[in-house]
């Protein structure tokens, strides 16, 4: 496909020729095995030579997801927690002492696990990890400090549904699964459910999820010298095994009934819409992995997608269309998605629905199935250039519960995916007629059209910004 | 383990292309990073955004590649690239699996010598109306979008080149013309005007035969644009500048701009240091005092945007829990930042904002991508590619005395720009519409 002009007129500068790639120098995802401490913490070294900036990760299997809905949020709280004191060093002890070490020092609570990370250069290893631990064993949760990360919290729920982007995911999800379902709600927990929480709260769930038989801690980075089993020994030997461990099984999710609808989250003079449009998808482990990737990717991941081919690089709808899977321990969200001018809003939501009917109609064809594979073999070895990336892939792998050599299995697997597997997945996981279509957007500008679209049952929420509080009215000035 | 020596090998090719290139084999992947010296500050009046919509056309096609198809390489070769573009400048990237390489060079001499071929006013419209969306996306349909360009506004006077954001305005994206688009082309876009940096799992000898090969031909341009007016400025701004700004947020927040040393001075390096012992996690100023004792804000933040003429600005904000007075968080950061001029900070404070850049210089240099792109930026801003390898060195060098003597400078009640974010409920009109009072 080349451009409709003469190359002479350019004085045969230019040479018209694409070059052919060499041959691949071998790559392999690189090797790790696990070792055990004694209480049965799961030690995972990752060498990698020539890189100076170590990743620790300690993880712990089981998020947000895996809480009580009365207790929404509670587990990120406690994560973020962790850091504010433990018996020995308030928060602003624990943090300067890491940055000495040119450390820093993470812990949060996604809806699949919960982690503790350090990054640190090598050489300062050792104390690093004894900083971890310390987070991990004897966090205090101060009173006043639980509060504080709780009330910012409940400051950032109300930022969120300030923010069209973050209101269209909440909103979408709280459209698809049914009341009940964890992954319904944002995984920080909403309002009703974070307001009640404290400290209390987080102690608890920290005794029944820090049990070391239950931890992995995986360390990448140049090692040489370096020995991870024995500075691991040193650090979290000592913590005992939890007498009552809570395992924690994957979540039980259904979604909601209702089949296509329309449901339009009202904001007047808004001069985009974000558009998202999907249902209730897949938990990470499934037999159909890697043709679902390959079908992914043709849809709404890469440049030349369906969806952003034909809303951006067609249209001008947008600056960018997608669509893709959130794979958790349970079935998390399908969504396609899209912000787009609000005078485009239907025309837009009609051909993200028109590219998901067709990716169930017929077959991909085979340059939409070589881009794809292509793609996704060819970047492999790019995503893991950094030992953070390398311990987070490793991390994936153990809350997700998947056997080692999956990262070693999965460009042999993509290349495997032919057209039929890829219309087969498409056809059991992509439906449309059962898609929550979710405007984020002014109403009053596109719900004649959109009736007309006659896409589903509409509804149209003209819910409020949330109550602010009081400002002073000045003017601007110049001193 | 220290920060590791970046070496390097520089060329020029008779077109006046300069090639920087270094080698590293630890992962089997290759970066490319092209700086072409033009930004947005180049723009003429009623033209701003053309830099960065031109970005986008350098992605519809040139005379061997279709409209969307060098990305569609670039992917189905296993690579990943994007382009931005700056106040100073314009950059396009792309980084490969090592073996396909060869690729990425020839795409992007086939736009670089040959975009005009593949125009057409069907792909400007196009990447118009994309452009536009991503103005509506990243500043009018967020929150606090507004803030940059505001920020610029009263930062820089009228008619200065940096008095504009990037993104420009709707109605000058809507009057650019093809003939604009060609004569931008013309006028910037040439080997002569450009700095290519190849970092990775490469062969040098190779990398050099293959750019002659592809970029050889490609003529200089004989004209390279003139030099642009003395942008000098006063070093402060000469005076308090406020704007009360009404959006859609439910949280008042208040942001700080200032004029500060310009990118390359070692004053600015110091400010940097400044930023992380302020606004730098939990253990700064800043977050302590505000955040976390006496419980004004929700979050605070401040950093430096480096640019090499004028000034540079450096910027910070605090949003307010509810129910604060805005008086009170306005008078409690400003406190902070007046007593970063009179006491120097302590050893311990200074060890720690130390030993932290040096952990993320070591962080980010890891990445082929993140070295191919300061080399070419400290060889198009400076002439001087080798200042990746000295940076460091200067931002250890930084004293407390240093840091004492360019807040004072800098964080002037007479140098100053304050907006604030007010909650603007049931405003029928697009938010962020307010003009600056600059």
């Amino acid at each position: 496909m080349s451009g409709p002009i003469d190359p002479g007129s350019f004085g045969g500068v230019v040479i018209a020729d694409r070059p052919r790639h060499a041959d691949p120098r071998p790559y392999s995802f690189p090797a790790f095995e696990r070792h055990e401490l004694p209480n049965g913490l799961g030690v995972i070294p990752v060498h990698l030579p020539g890189r100076g900036l170590l990743s620790a990760t300690l993880v712990i299997p089981g998020g947000a997801g895996e809480e009580p809905e009365a207790q929404a949020g509670v587990t990120a709280l406690m994560a973020r927690a962790l850091t504010e004191g433990t018996r020995r060093h308030d928060a602003v002890e624990l943090t300067e002492a890491a940055e000495r070490l040119g450390a820093t020092i993470h812990a949060e609570a996604g809806w699949d696990g919960i982690s503790v990370g350090v990054d640190v250069p090598a050489g300062r290893l050792a104390p690093a990890l004894g900083l971890a631990a310390e987070i991990i064993a004897e966090p205090t949760f101060p009173d006043a400090e639980v509060e504080r990360l709780r009330d910012e919290r409940l400051n950032d729920l109300l930022q969120a549904f300030a923010d069209p982007r973050r209101r269209a995911d909440d909103g979408f999800v709280e459209t698809i699964y049914a009341p009940g379902s964890p992954y319904g709600r944002p995984s920080g927990g909403t309002r009703d459910t974070v307001a009640p929480l404290d400290a209390a709260a987080c102690r608890a769930l920290h005794g029944a999820r820090f049990d070391p038989a239950r931890m992995t801690l995986i360390v990448g980075g140049d090692l040489a010298g370096v020995d991870v089993v024995e500075l691991a020994e040193a650090s979290f030997g000592g913590l005992e095994r939890a007498r009552e461990s809570i395992a924690a099984a994957p979540p039980s999710v259904a979604a909601a009934p209702g089949g296509r609808r329309v449901r339009v989250l009202h904001r007047p003079g808004s001069v985009q819409t974000e558009i998202r449009v999907g249902h209730v998808g897949l938990p990470r482990r499934i037999p159909d992995y890697h043709a679902l990737s390959v079908m992914s990717a043709i849809l709404g991941g890469l440049f030349n997608s369906r969806l952003n081919r034909r809303l951006r690089e067609e249209k001008g709808y947008t600056y960018g269309a997608g669509a893709g899977f959130e794979l958790r321990r349970a079935a998390g969200p399908f969504a396609a998605r899209a912000a787009v001018n609000t005078e485009v809003t239907v025309p837009a939501t009609v051909d993200i629905i028109g590219a998901l009917q067709a990716m169930r109609d017929g077959p991909v064809s085979d340059d939409e199935l070589h881009a794809a594979r292509d793609y996704l073999v060819g970047v492999f070895p790019l995503r893991f250039e950094t030992p953070a990336a390398v311990v987070g892939a490793i991390a994936g792998l153990i809350v997700h519960d998947l056997p080692f050599d999956e990262l070693d299995r999965y460009r042999p697997s993509i290349e495997a995916v032919g057209r039929d597997e890829v219309l087969a997945a498409a056809q059991a996981h992509v439906r449309p007629d059962d898609a929550a279509i979710v405007l984020v957007g002014d109403a009053d500008a596109f719900l004649p059209a959109l009736e007309a679209a006659a896409l589903g049952p509409i509804v149209v929420d003209r819910e409020p910004l949330p109550a602010a509080p009081s400002a002073p009215g000045e003017e601007p000035s110049h001193d | 383990m220290p920060v590791p020596r970046v070496e390097f090998i520089e060329s020029r090719l008779p077109n006046g292309l300069r090639l920087i290139i270094a080698e590293d084999h630890l992962a089997p992947v290759a970066a490319v990073n092209i700086w072409y010296a033009v930004g947005s500050k180049h723009e003429q009046p009623g033209k701003t955004g053309f830099a960065h919509l031109f970005e986008h056309v350098m992605f519809q096609g040139s005379a061997h590649v279709g409209k969307a198809e060098h990305i569609a390489l670039i992917q189905a070769a296993g690579g990943t690239m994007n382009g931005t573009t700056w106040l100073d400048r314009t950059n396009y990237f792309e980084t490969m699996p090592s073996h396909q390489l060869e690729l990425a060079l020839w795409l992007e001499a086939d736009r670089m010598g040959t975009l005009l071929a593949a125009l057409s006013q069907e792909n400007l419209d196009n990447q118009r109306d994309v452009v536009k969306n991503e103005k509506r996306w990243s500043y009018d349909n967020r929150p606090y979008g507004s803030w940059v360009e505001k920020v610029l506004n009263s930062v820089f006077p009228e008619t200065h080149p940096y008095h504009h954001p990037t993104i420009g305005s709707m109605a000058d994206l809507d009057a650019a013309s093809l003939e604009d688009v060609q004569a931008f082309f013309r006028l910037h876009y040439a080997p002569n005007n450009a700095v290519m940096s190849v970092v990775g799992d490469v062969e040098p000898e190779r990398v050099q035969g293959w750019v002659e090969k592809y970029f050889g031909a490609i003529p200089a341009t004989p004209a390279l644009p003139a030099p642009l007016p003395d942008m000098t400025l006063p070093a402060t701004i000469g005076g308090e500048i406020r704007t009360v700004v009404p959006d859609r947020v439910p949280l008042p927040r208040i942001y700080w701009a200032f004029r500060s040393p310009l990118f390359g001075d070692p004053r600015l390096d110091a400010l940097d240091l400044t930023g992380q012992i302020l606004a730098g996690g939990k253990g700064s100023r800043l977050h302590r005092r505000l955040v976390r004792e006496r419980r004004l804000a929700q979050d605070v933040a401040l950093f430096s945007m480096g640019l090499v003429a004028g000034a540079s600005v450096t910027a910070g904000w605090a949003t307010a829990r509810p129910g604060v007075e805005l008086a009170r968080l306005e008078a409690a950061f400003w406190e902070e930042l007046e007593r970063m001029t009179r006491e120097p900070v302590s050893a311990d404070e200074l060890d720690r904002a130390r030993a932290l850049t040096e952990a993320d210089e070591l962080g980010a240099l890891q990445r082929v991508d993140e070295r191919a792109d300061r080399l070419s930026m400290y060889a198009t801003l400076f002439d001087d590619p080798d200042l990746i390898n000295r940076m460091l060195a200067r931002y250890l060098a930084v004293t407390a005395e240093d840091i004492r003597a360019v807040c004072a400078d800098v964080f002037r009640d007479d140098n100053r720009v304050v907006l604030t974010y007010v909650p603007a409920e049931g405003r029928a009109e697009a938010p962020g519409s307010e003009e600056a009072a600059a």
